[in-house]
C-alpha cells in the first residue's frame, strides 16, 4: 500500500475544457478517501488520470514516491473497480481475476491459490467457472472486486461501482466493500454522486465542483462545518435549510431578520459576524436542528404545509415565499397540515454564509 | 370471461386484427413465390433436362468436363481464400485506426468509404485504364522515379498467378470498406470500459488486443468473413473487363460467357443451367453456413427480442 | 465562482510531437493511396483523347492546347505542343479545314470553328508569320458530351437506370416496408421461418434468378423493359428493406403508438401519423439503399437487356470495346458513380447504424 500525491493537476479537453482544475490532494495510506460531486464535476477525470486512462495536462501524480504521471495503467501497480463492472465476457471467472496474474507469469499454483482467496473475500468462490452472462448485476460486480483484490494493488480506484446495483444490494454492499479495504489495509480512492453513500464510508471526503476541490474533510466536517453554500446543500438528507437575512444591531444584541424571521444570536455566534462588514447573509440551519418550541420562545412562526412521518420521526415542511423549509421533529405529537408551528434554532449549529462568495464566515 | 358471447363486429374486429400480420406479410410471400421460388426451381429443374427434354445429368456431366471447370474453380476458390484473407486484415487495420477517433478521423472514414460508394463498371474502368501497358499506374511509377522513361510493365501479360495476384489486389482495394464499416460497427459495439480494463490489468496494446479485442470481436468477424466469402464466391466483372472471357475462368464468369458471348452454340443454355447451380449451391452452402453461427436460425437472439 | 475558459499552454513535449506527424503523415498516405485509382479515373475522364494514349499519362488534365501551323506537302501541317517532350510534334497534314476541325475537337478535345481556322490559314498565307502559333482552350466536359454522343444508348440508358432505380424504391419500400412492421411489431406463427427465408435470398446468387427470369419474364412481355428490371431487382431489395425497416421500426417504441390509439387513432392513422413520421429518415436510408443497388447492378442486366440497356450495361459495352477512347469510357463510368457516391456519402451514418445496430 502507498500513498497518492496529485500536485497542481488539469485535464484540458481540447481547447476550452477544463475538466479538472489545480488539483491538488494527499491521500494517506490505507486511507479511504471519496471524490463526491454532481455530475459533470470532474471526479471521475480525476481518478482516470489516477488510473492512466486519461492524460494530464500539466501537473504531476505521485504514488508513493514513484511519478506516474506518464506511466501507462499496468505500470502503476493501481487496480480498478468500474461503474459498468467491465468484466470480459468471453473469460470464465475465474479468468478474469486471473488475467493480470497471468501477465506477470505469476506460477500456475500460486495464481491459483491468489484467485480463491480473492473470490472468497468477495464470496464467490462458488463461481469461478461460470461465464459473466450467466451471472446477475450483483455477482458481476463481485467478480470485479475480486479482480482488483487480486492483484494487490498500491492504490484501489473505484469508479461508482454501487451506482447500478438495486437500493438495497447496494447498501449491503457498502459495507461489504469497507470491510474487504479494512481487511486488505488497502489506499482506496472512490467516485461517487451518492453524498450519503460517502458519508457513510469515507475516512475523507473530497468535494467537488466544475472541476475544483470545494472542500476536503472528514464526514463530520462536511456536516457540521461546510465551507460553502453547495456543500451545506449537497451533503445531507433533507438538505440544509438557507434563510436570506439582514442583520440588525439592536439594543440587546445582534439579530438576524427577514419577513419572517428574527432571531437573536447569542454572545458566541455573534462573534462570527465581528470581520464581517455586509449586512446581509445567509443563514444555513439543518433540518434537525430546527426545534419546536413554545410561541413565547419563537424565532420564526409559520403554516405546516405538509408533514412526512418517518416512523421515528416527522419531517415538518414549511413554505416561506418560495422556499420550502424543513425540520426535523419527534415523532408525537403529529402536526397538522395547517396548523401553526413555532421554531426556533440550536445556534451553535448554524452557518453563516457571504452571498456573493458563498464562503462560511463561521471560520 | 362475460357469458354474453362476443358480437358478430367484435369478433369481426378479432379476426382482423389478428390478420393483420399475414396481410402485411402476404404481399412479400406472394412476390417470392412469383419471381424467386419459381425461377429457382425452373433454373433446377432446366439444369436436369437435356436439350430433347428428357430428365439427364449429362448437363453437369457437361460442366465437370468443361476443360474450363476445374481452372474455374480453382480460380475462383484462390482469389475467394486470398481475397477475404486480405481484406479482413486490411479491414481490421483500418477499423482499429478510425476507433481511435484522431482529429479528422471521420473524415477520413468518409475517403476509406469511397471505393465502396462505385459501381462496378466504374472500378473496372479504372483499373483497365491503370494496367494496360500505358495507362495510369505505369505513369505514376514513372513519375515518382520507380521505372525508367521507356520500360513498361505488362500488368495484364504473365503468369496466371500474376493475374491472380493483380485481382486479388484489385478486389481487396473495392472490399475492404464495407468489410472494415462491419467491424468498426462491433468495436463500437464493445464498451469502452472493458477495453480499458484490460490496460488497468496489466496488458500493453498488443496483448489487449489480442486478449479481449479480438475474442469480443469474434460474432462480428464471423459475419464481415462470411458475407464476404459470399461475394468473392460471384466475382467476374472486373476479371472480364481487365483480360475479357475465357482468359481467367472464375464461375460466374462462365455463365455470363455461356448466355452473352456464346448464346447461339446448343450446350450453351445447358452449360449456363449447369454453372449457375452450382454457384447457388456453393453460395447457399456458405449461406446457411453464416446464419447458423450467426445464430439467426432459432438461435439466442431471438429470445432478446 | 467565475468559470472562464482558460486556455492552458501544454507544455509540448518533443517525443509526443514526433509521434503524432508521423501518425498524420502515415493517415494522409493511406488516404492518398485509397483514393489514387480514384482520382486517375477522374483526371482520366477530363483528358482528351491524344492525352489519353499518350505514355506517361499526365497527371493533370492540360487546359489550353498549344498548336503550329505551317506549309505542309498536302496543305497544311499542324502540329501540337508536348508539354512532357517540350517540343511541338506534328499530328496532321492536310488542306481540308474540316478534318483540321474534327481532329481537333476529337482527339484533342479542343473545339475549333472552320472559321477560325481560316482564319489562321490566312495569317499564315499572308506571310505574316511561319509558322503560325495558336492556343485553343480546351473542353474538359467534352468527353462527357461525346460518351453521350458516340453512344447513342447512353441518354436513354441513363435515363433508364434513374427510372428502374426509382421503380424499385417504391417496389421494395412498399413490400418490404410492411413485411419489416410486421417483423417489428408481431410474433405470428412462421415468423421465424419467413425471417429466415428473407435472409437467404438476400444472400442467394442474383444470377441464378437472371437466366430463369429470361423465359418469364418473356411470356410477361417484360424482357428488355424496364418493368422486367425492376421485378428482379426487387427480389433482393425487398429482403435488404425487410431487415433495415424492421430495426427500424423496432427502434420506435411501441408506448408511442398505444398512446395514440388510446386518444382515439385507428391503427392506421397511429401508423400515418406517429410511426411513419419517426422512421422517417430510416426509411429514407433503406430507399437510398433500394437505389443503389438498382443503380449499379450490372450481371442482371446485362442478361435481361438487350436493345434497352440500362446505364452500367452501356458503360460496360464502352469499355469492353474499349480499344478506343478509353478516357470516354472513363467519363461514361464517372457518371454512374456521381449518385452512387453521393448518395452513399449521404447515407454513410446509416450504413454504419444498420451494422451496429441490427440483430438478425
Amino acid at each position: 500500500m502507498a500513498t497518492l500525491k496529485m500536485q497542481n493537476v488539469t485535464k484540458q479537453f481540447g481547447r476550452t475544457v477544463l475538466a479538472v482544475k489545480d488539483f491538488n490532494l494527499e491521500v494517506e495510506e490505507k486511507e479511504f478517501l471519496v471524490l463526491l460531486g454532481p455530475s459533470g464535476c470532474g471526479k471521475t477525470t480525476a481518478m482516470r488520470m489516477v488510473a492512466g486512462l486519461e492524460e494530464v495536462t500539466t501537473g504531476n501524480i505521485f504514488i508513493g514516491n514513484r511519478e506516474v504521471t506518464e506511466l501507462p495503467p499496468r505500470k502503476r501497480n493501481v487496480s480498478m473497480i468500474f461503474q459498468n463492472y467491465a468484466v470480459w465476457p468471453h473469460m470464465t471467472v475465474y479468468d478474469n481475476i486471473a488475467f493480470a496474474l497471468k501477465l506477470k507469469h505469476t506460477p500456475k499454483d500460486e495464481i491459483d491459490k491468489i484467485v480463491k482467496e480473492s473470490a472468497s473475500l468477495a464470496k464467490i468462490e462458488m463461481l469461478l467457472d461460470r461465464l459473466p452472462s450467466q451471472l446477475s448485476g450483483g455477482q458481476q460486480q463481485r467478480v470485479a472486486v475480486s479482480r482488483a483484490i487480486a492483484v494487490d494493488p498500491d492504490i484501489f480506484l473505484m469508479d461508482e461501482p454501487l451506482s447500478n446495483l438495486d437500493a438495497k444490494l447496494r447498501v449491503s454492499m457498502r459495507t461489504e466493500l469497507k470491510a474487504i479495504h479494512d481487511k486488505a489495509g488497502a489506499t482506496t480512492v472512490f467516485v461517487t454522486h451518492d453524498q450519503s453513500e460517502a458519508m457513510s464510508m469515507a475516512d475523507r471526503i473530497v468535494i467537488m465542483k466544475d472541476g475544483e476541490v470545494i472542500q476536503v474533510g472528514s464526514p463530520d466536517d462536511v456536516y457540521h462545518r461546510s465551507r460553502t453554500i453547495f456543500v451545506a446543500d449537497f451533503i445531507g438528507t433533507p438538505p440544509t435549510n438557507f434563510f436570506d437575512v439582514s442583520i440588525q444591531k439592536e439594543s440587546d444584541g445582534t439579530h438576524l431578520v427577514n419577513p419572517h424571521l428574527n432571531l437573536k444570536l447569542e454572545p458566541e455566534m455573534a462573534k462570527y459576524l465581528n470581520g464581517y462588514n455586509k449586512d446581509h447573509l445567509i443563514l444555513g440551519i439543518r433540518p434537525e436542528n430546527i426545534l419546536l418550541v413554545d410561541e413565547a420562545k419563537a424565532a420564526l412562526s409559520a403554516s405546516c404545509l405538509v408533514s412526512e412521518p418517518q416512523g421515528s420521526h416527522q419531517v415538518v415542511a414549511i413554505q416561506l415565499d418560495d422556499n420550502i423549509i424543513k425540520a426535523v421533529a419527534p415523532a408525537a405529537p403529529k402536526i397538522a397540515a395547517g396548523s401553526n408551528v413555532y421554531l426556533d434554532f440550536k445556534q451553535a449549529t448554524m452557518r453563516f454564509f457571504d452571498p456573493d462568495s458563498t464562503l462560511a464566515i463561521n471560520d | 370471461m362475460t357469458a354474453a358471447a362476443a358480437s358478430p363486429a367484435k369478433r369481426f374486429r378479432d379476426f382482423g386484427s389478428k390478420a393483420i400480420p399475414y396481410l402485411l406479410i402476404a404481399p412479400v410471400v406472394i412476390y417470392y413465390i412469383f419471381f424467386w421460388i419459381r425461377p429457382v426451381l425452373i433454373t433446377v429443374i432446366q439444369s436436369f433436362k437435356s436439350a430433347a427434354g428428357t430428365f439427364t445429368f449429362q448437363n453437369y456431366v457437361m460442366v465437370f468436363t468443361d476443360p474450363n471447370f476445374i481452372p474455374a474453380l480453382r480460380n475462383t476458390a484462390i482469389i475467394v481464400v486470398f481475397s477475404v484473407t486480405l481484406e479482413f486484415l486490411g479491414a481490421l487495420f483500418l477499423a482499429l485506426l478510425i476507433n481511435r477517433k484522431f482529429f479528422g478521423s471521420s473524415f477520413f472514414l468518409f475517403i476509406a468509404m469511397i471505393p465502396m460508394a462505385l459501381p462496378a463498371v466504374a472500378v473496372g474502368a479504372m483499373w483497365l485504364t491503370g494496367f494496360t501497358a500505358h495507362g495510369w499506374i505505369n505513369s505514376l511509377l514513372y513519375y515518382v522515379g520507380i521505372i525508367a522513361e521507356g520500360a513498361k510493365i505488362y500488368w495484364l501479360a504473365g503468369s496466371e498467378w500474376k493475374l491472380l495476384a493483380l485481382i486479388i489486389v484489385i478486389d481487396a482495394w473495392q472490399v475492404i470498406p464495407s468489410v472494415m464499416i462491419i467491424l468498426l460497427a462491433g468495436l463500437q459495439n464493445i464498451p469502452e470500459e472493458t477495453i480499458e480494463a484490460g490496460y488497468v490489468f496489466g496488458g500493453d496494446y498488443i496483448t489487449v488486443l489480442r486478449k479481449i479485442t479480438v475474442p469480443l470481436l469474434g460474432p462480428t468477424i464471423q459475419t464481415a468473413i462470411i458475407l464476404r466469402l459470399i461475394s468473392a464466391i460471384q466475382i467476374w466483372l472486373v476479371i472480364v473487363l481487365l483480360v475479357g472471357f475465357s482468359r481467367m475462368p472464375v464461375l460466374v464468369e462462365r455463365i455470363v460467357y455461356f448466355h452473352e458471348e456464346v448464346p447461339a452454340l446448343d450446350i450453351s443454355p445447358l452449360m449456363a443451367s449447369g454453372y449457375t447451380i452450382i454457384v447457388s449451391v456453393i453460395v447457399s452452402l456458405a449461406a446457411l453456413l453464416y446464419l447458423r453461427v450467426s445464430g439467426a436460425f432459432g438461435g439466442k437472439k431471438e429470445a432478446a427480442q | 465562482m467565475t468559470t472562464k475558459p482558460a486556455k492552458i499552454k501544454k507544455p509540448i513535449k518533443l517525443s509526443r510531437l514526433i509521434s503524432k506527424t508521423i501518425f498524420y503523415m502515415f493517415i494522409v498516405t493511406l488516404s492518398v493511396a485509397i483514393i489514387l485509382p480514384a482520382f486517375f479515373l477522374v483526371s482520366l475522364s477530363f483528358l482528351s483523347t491524344r492525352e489519353a494514349y499518350n505514355y506517361p499519362l499526365p497527371l493533370l488534365p492540360t487546359l489550353k492546347t498549344e498548336y503550329s501551323m505551317t506549309f505542309g506537302d498536302r496543305g497544311y501541317l499542324i502540329s501540337v505542343y508536348d508539354n512532357f517532350e517540350e517540343e511541338y510534334q506534328t499530328v496532321l497534314d492536310t488542306s481540308e479545314t474540316e478534318k483540321i476541325t474534327v481532329y481537333m475537337r476529337n482527339q484533342l478535345g479542343t473545339p475549333y470553328t472552320i472559321p477560325e481556322i481560316e482564319e489562321q490559314i490566312a495569317k499564315l498565307e499572308s506571310g505574316a508569320e511561319d509558322p503560325v502559333y495558336f492556343s485553343a482552350r480546351k473542353n474538359i466536359f467534352l468527353n462527357y458530351i461525346s460518351f453521350f454522343q458516340i453512344s447513342r444508348d447512353a441518354v436513354p440508358a441513363l435515363l433508364r437506370s434513374f427510372q428502374i432505380a426509382g421503380l424499385t424504391i417504391l417496389v421494395s419500400l412498399t413490400i418490404g416496408g410492411m413485411a419489416g412492421y410486421a417483423f417489428a411489431r408481431y410474433i405470428f406463427p412462421g415468423r421465424d421461418a419467413l425471417k429466415f427465408s428473407v435472409l437467404f435470398v438476400r444472400m442467394f446468387p442474383g444470377v441464378a434468378i437472371a437466366l430463369p427470369m429470361v423465359i418469364i419474364l418473356a411470356n410477361m412481355g417484360f424482357y428488355d423493359k424496364p418493368i422486367g428490371l425492376v421485378l428482379v431487382y426487387s427480389v433482393g431489395s425487398i429482403a435488404l428493406t425487410i431487415w433495415i425497416t424492421a430495426s427500424i421500426f423496432m427502434g420506435i417504441p411501441e408506448s408511442l403508438e398505444e398512446a395514440a390509439q388510446v386518444f382515439g387513432a385507428t391503427k392506421f392513422q397511429t401508423f400515418l401519423r406517429v410511426t411513419f413520421p419517426l422512421a422517417l429518415p430510416g426509411l429514407a436510408a433503406a430507399a437510398m439503399y433500394a437505389f443503389l443497388g438498382a443503380w449499379n447492378e450490372t450481371v442482371s442486366a446485362i442478361i435481361l437487356t438487350q436493345f434497352n440497356p440500362t446505364f452500367p450495361v452501356v458503360v460496360y459495352q464502352a469499355l469492353l470495346g474499349a480499344v478506343g477512347n478509353v478516357n470516354l469510357a472513363a467519363a461514361g463510368g464517372l457518371v454512374m458513380a456521381i449518385p452512387s457516391l453521393i448518395f452513399t456519402f449521404i447515407i454513410r451514418r446509416y450504413i454504419q447504424q444498420m451494422w451496429g445496430g441490427v440483430t438478425i
